[in-house]
């Protein structure tokens, strides 16, 4: 019984998002009743793996103490890359893997910066960012766009099996393997061990270049892929495609608890979080709220989530005990948000 | 005589479950020098800290010429004439000398002439104080550990302060810079300042100090002036009971080499280094402080490139490029500052002792989990851990219990030589004498140790030779029939003659 | 005393300032000359006060976003919400203080005033709350951004008369544009003398150390968020005259392009170290960048690559001279 009660506290920052999800999910039952229809429910799952997909890489570099600019660019190049090469007679599975591999070069490469060049993450990601952006404009500008996306990569973003989304599963299945990869494998325990410290995962022992590397990797690898399931999904490629994903997937990583500092976090929060951004994008709405106030209300909930994850449910859980009445020695600071 | 100027009374602080300070009491007196003994861990910086306004006390009062003084930052203390000479230095290396010692009394005017001005308060003072020596427009950054320490003291002397505490402030100091804190120190006294010494060299104390109060588990256990007490009454003080023999006997080492170098040179340290380490042998690594021991044991565990130099571990070639590589061929190496460099505080003790090893608990491309337990508690119960801390997070331990915890990390791989470095600063006498006891028993079953301390007696006890390193160079390997402080001392002070090192101890 | 613990240091260029600077900023301007030269060689009828203040007004918006940026970080911070509070203070220029034309022409003092609460909420919640600065402004962005667009919907709105009148204004035959860049240098270097100047730094080179001496970390902090509002804020309002409407979207590009800009310029993300010198001229090097682009009649991309690899190439190199003067400076 104890050994479940400190379990359940360890996961308290996790279990903090999921009850976030849970009441706006219900908030928005409650006002509208389609909002909990399965059409719903399946529309807001596809919508929460685009997120989940660009949150994946994303929840591992920042563990282990980096950041990644690249998404949004990398969102757009997985479509419009795939794109091109279907429409210069490439079948559509090995020119999804093609694509996928030059993503993971991409990071590959910004991993290599990081790490050996010593550029802070922020401006290499950034910069290569720019340099993905350069390529896809000057794509743009020197032949025609609006190829057609394959036919895989839409049914891979609108088909079912049985009442679920394919992306679902397919999201559900990298979600237990992250998980898994974090808590149980070497790699999992070494990647916080670096986010941690770095010196000392290197003193160590740990080989905290390659760690680091192959977090970037996985995250442009990743984040391409989510792009060809976005271009799928839309049916078509656009530049700005990515835009929204810069800000939910690092949105979604804290949210789910992790500290942008490193060295902690899970993918299950992550997933917590997409879930949550997604859910939100969709109740919004229905309160007649204008894109203005969306954002708002979005950077609102972004702040109480960050908090309730990192500090609030510990307060909270005293406000509780003390049934609520108010602890004297709450003061205007709050202790430290560390995330 | 002069009446009480400062006083604290019944002074509470605790951190966490740890109780530091239990109700501590201080009188000082105007024109006195104070001070301040106790073990490590006794509450000394402690209350000094909470003087200077950096933490606040949980109870107790502090009063200033009769008045109770709130001191609830930094700035309230300096705005009470309280100046602090802060143990691990409050000057920021980034900035110049001239902006650090005049910070906070900038004026706005124009940018140049405000510089070249600012240079010259900068260069008055200094040259006041006899360090005409030291550039002011020198960034603090490229100053050594002394000269930093020494502008620490100006800095807190620069304002006629009324009170003046230099906590520890010339433990990282040469005799005569030390002499000079010193003199300082008096002369502030002379002027009328309250001062407060805190210090572990009864010498200083005995040269400089007029009155002394002994903290034991943070109360004050004995108060009077240095006449009244002898040094035994004062040891007997501190450590609550008779010193005892703190050193663990020892297995005579083989004469098998483990480990033996020709030639390392690596940044740093110049050398070139010839060493032997055999079967057993604790071989301790001596000298003033920073003179390459550092860049020598970080060189031999991977952590720093080499230059030059051969070296041969259990008879093959060794020139680990990495501490990974160090790791995997026998050779770990427990660092000197174990916060920074040893520790994963916000990760659980277990996660902090296996890590090294993670690669041999994979069953199936995961980890095992009960063989990672098992393997964390061995490692564990032969450094004295208990069971039931494993979970714990490592920053929730004591400063002993986490040097232990960083030398059960460094056990679990069975290392074959054994590196630490000054693993027993900061660490209480009772933890200490558990890690030599600790080091014996390793010895003893063949692991070969290199042992640098700072602590010279240390070195005498412990080890079975010392290697005295000075100025990157080896200067003379001390056998065991030979080794004593004062021999590891003349080697250590007869190479650096007239190049100003520093003191160890 | 004197013989004991000598003090090796590098030789020096000038005597006042610390070496790593001076090179810093040399390399800055080295960039920026190469730029000005490549550009005046291309359309040399660039070379006139107007053409200038042309490009400078071009640069401003810009350059008001990466100063803000760079206070924040030499105080080891980062702020993502400096595109929110440009696009605030933009909205409020054409619709507060420009509607109904330009009869209520002091309400200015209000769209400084919203820039100055924005960075200040951004800096409670940093000192306040204990937020990172990085998750506190990723959340005050997009609620900036809604402001923003509550305020001006759409893209419109008319700057007040007397923001338009300063845009084609001459100090002296010159350019309002060049004028303001010159103060905005001369107003730093005045605060950099300060106690505040040399506080920033502190708090930015070591926090812990700053209040031992005796500094409030968080109230400089917070000054320097409040003040990193404004100069946003002065941005958003300055780019609602030179374009002569309102753009309640325009703001996040500014937000990378501005940490660009400062990492260009040579300020270190560890905070700490460089300055608002620097990022003025990070900032017009990024600028003359699109202008040699848009004069040689090449395609966007190659604006986008260049400036990319700018930072790369700036970053990458600093970073070797940083470990080659450290090697120096052990030995």
């Amino acid at each position: 019984m104890k050994q479940v009660g400190s379990w359940i506290r360890g996961r308290l920052g996790v279990a903090s998002s999921y009850a976030l999800c849970a009441v706006l999910f219900v908030i928005g039952a409650i006002h509208s009743p389609g909002f909990a229809s399965a059409s719903n429910i399946r529309q807001m799952l596809v919508f929460a793996s685009f997120v989940g997909f660009a949150a994946l890489g994303q929840t591992l570099v920042i563990i282990a103490g980096g950041l990644d600019l690249t998404v949004p660019w990398l969102m757009a190049f997985g479509g419009i890359e795939l794109s091109r090469l279907a429409a210069g007679g490439m079948p559509a599975v090995p020119a999804i893997a093609l694509v996928v591999a030059i993503g993971a070069i991409i990071g590959l490469i910004n991993g290599v910066g990081v790490t050996w060049l010593r550029i802070a993450p922020i401006v290499m990601t950034l910069a290569m960012g720019g340099l993905v952006q350069a390529f896809l404009l000057a794509v743009g500008e020197l032949q025609s766009t609006g190829d057609q996306v394959p036919a895989v990569a839409v049914h891979l973003a609108s088909n079912r099996v049985g009442p679920f989304p394919v992306v679902a599963i397919v999201w559900l299945g990298f979600a237990v393997a992250a998980g898994i990869v974090l808590s149980r494998s070497a790699f999992g325990r070494r990647l916080y061990a670096v986010g941690a410290n770095d010196t000392v995962a290197w003193l160590s022992g740990v080989n905290v270049a390659l760690i680091r590397i192959l977090t970037y990797t996985i995250s442009g690898a990743m984040t391409t892929f989510g792009g060809v399931v976005l271009a799928g999904y839309v049916g078509t490629t656009y530049l700005d495609i990515g835009g929204p994903y810069l800000f939910t997937s690092i949105a979604a990583v804290i949210i789910g608890g992790a500290s942008i500092l490193g060295g902690s976090g899970s993918y299950w929060g992550t997933v917590a979080g997409a879930l949550t951004l997604t859910v939100l994008s969709s109740l919004l709405p229905l309160f007649q709220l204008s894109n203005a106030g969306l954002e708002i209300v979005y950077g609102v909930v972004i702040l109480i989530g960050v908090w309730l994850a990192s500090t609030g449910h510990r307060l909270l859980g005293r406000l509780w005990r003390r049934g609520l009445a108010l602890p004297d020695n709450m003061q205007g600071g709050a202790g430290d948000v560390s995330a | 005589m002069s009446g009480v100027l400062l006083k604290l009374t019944g002074v509470r602080k605790r951190f966490g479950a740890v109780r530091v300070l239990e109700g501590a009491s201080l009188e000082a007196r105007a024109g006195e020098v104070h001070a301040v003994l106790g073990e490590n861990g006794a509450g000394k910086s402690t209350l000094m800290r909470i003087l200077a306004g950096v933490i606040s006390a949980d109870a107790g009062q502090v009063t200033l010429d009769g008045r109770a003084v709130s001191l609830g930052s930094p700035s309230a203390a300096v705005a009470a004439g309280i100046r602090t000479v802060f143990q691990d230095l409050s000057v920021i290396p980034q900035l110049t000398v001239a902006d650090n010692l005049l910070y906070g009394s900038e004026t706005s005017a124009r940018g140049l002439v405000l510089r070249r001005r600012r240079q010259e308060l900068a260069r008055k003072l200094l040259d006041g104080f006899g360090l005409g020596r030291i550039d002011t427009a020198a960034p603090v950054s490229e100053l050594g550990l002394g000269d930093r320490q020494l502008l620490e003291v100006v800095k807190a002397l620069r304002k006629s302060p009324r009170v003046l505490i230099l906590d520890e402030a010339t433990s990282a100091l040469s005799a005569t810079d030390s002499a000079w804190v010193l003199a300082q120190g008096r002369a502030a006294a002379a002027a009328g300042a309250a001062v407060l010494l805190i210090t572990h060299r009864l010498h200083e104390v005995r040269a400089t100090a007029d009155r002394i109060t002994v903290l034991r588990s943070g109360v004050d256990v004995l108060n009077g002036t240095v006449d009244e007490l002898e040094d035994d009454a004062l040891i007997t003080a501190m450590l609550g009971r008779r010193a005892e023999v703190l050193y663990p006997s020892r297995v005579p080492p083989s004469a098998e080499d483990v480990l033996k170098v020709v030639g390392l040179v690596a940044q740093g340290l110049p050398g070139p280094i010839d060493l032997q380490v055999n079967r057993g042998e604790i071989l301790g690594v001596g000298g003033l402080q920073g003179q390459g021991q550092r860049e020598l044991l970080m060189a031999l565990a991977g952590a720093q490139p080499w230059a030059g130099g051969v070296a041969t571990l259990l008879g093959a070639a060794y020139a680990p490029r990495s501490p990974r590589e160090a790791l995997r061929r026998g050779v770990a190496y427990v660092p000197e500052d174990r916060q920074r460099e040893g520790l994963f505080l916000g990760h659980s003790v277990q996660s902090n002792i296996t890590i090294s090893g993670l690669g041999s608990f994979v069953r199936h491309g995961l980890l095992d989990a009960r063989a990672e337990l098992r393997a964390a508690q061995d490692a564990a119960a032969r450094v004295g851990i208990s069971h039931d801390r494993l979970s714990a997070r490592a920053s929730t331990m004591s400063g002993g219990n986490q040097q232990k915890v960083v030398l059960a990390k460094a056990l679990l791989g069975e290392p074959a030589v054994l590196l630490l470095h000054d693993c027993t600063r900061g660490v209480d006498v009772g933890t200490k004498a558990e890690i030599f006891e600790l080091m014996s028993r390793i010895a003893a079953a063949g692991t070969a140790i290199l042992f640098y301390s700072s602590d010279l007696s240390e070195l005498v006890h412990v080890c079975d030779r010392v290697a005295v390193i000075a100025e990157g160079r080896l200067g003379a390997v001390i056998s065991r029939d030979e080794l004593t402080e004062d021999a590891i001392l003349r080697v250590a002070v007869r190479l650096t003659a007239g190049s100003h090192g520093r003191v160890a101890a | 005393m004197s013989s004991s613990a000598p003090t090796r240091r590098l030789p020096r260029l000038g005597v006042a300032m610390p070496q790593r600077l001076s090179w810093n900023s040399a390399l800055t301007a080295a960039i920026l000359l190469a730029l000005i030269i490549i550009d005046l060689s291309i359309q040399p009828a660039l070379a006139n006060l107007t053409q200038i203040g042309l490009l400078v007004e071009t640069a401003m918006p810009l350059v008001m976003v990466s100063v803000a940026q760079t206070l924040i970080v030499l105080v080891g911070g980062i702020d993502l919400s400096v595109g929110g509070m440009f696009v605030v203070a933009n909205a409020v220029t054409v619709v507060w203080v420009g509607g109904g034309g330009g009869a209520h022409q002091l309400l200015i003092v209000a769209a400084f005033a919203v820039g100055i609460a924005m960075g200040t909420l951004n800096g409670l919640l940093v000192t306040g709350l204990g937020f990172q600065p990085f998750i506190a402004t990723l959340g005050t962005w997009t609620i900036y951004n809604g402001i923003a667009l509550t305020i001006l919907p759409t893209d419109g709105g008319t700057p007040p008369p007397f923001l338009s009148n300063f845009m084609v204004a001459t100090v002296f035959g010159v350019p309002t544009s060049i004028v303001m860049l010159v103060v905005v240098f001369l107003a730093w270097r005045c605060l950099r003398a300060t106690r505040f100047g040399g506080r920033i730094y502190a708090v930015g080179a070591d926090e812990e150390r700053a209040r031992l001496n005796g500094t409030s970390v968080r109230r400089v902090k917070l000054a320097v968020y409040g003040l990193a509002g404004l100069c946003a804020a002065i941005g958003g309002i300055y780019a609602a005259g030179a374009d002569v409407s309102g753009t309640p979207t325009a703001g996040d590009a500014y937000i990378l392009m501005s940490v660009a800009v400062v990492v260009i310029g040579g300020t270190s993300l560890r905070g700490g170290e460089g300055g608002v010198g620097v990022t003025l001229m990070g900032a017009m090097a990024l600028t003359l960048i699109n202008d040699i682009v848009d004069a040689l009649n090449l395609n966007t991309w190659v604006s986008v690559a260049a400036s990319a690899s700018l930072l790369l190439v700036m970053v990458a190199g600093r970073t070797l001279v940083e470990a080659q003067l450290r090697q120096r400076r052990r030995r």
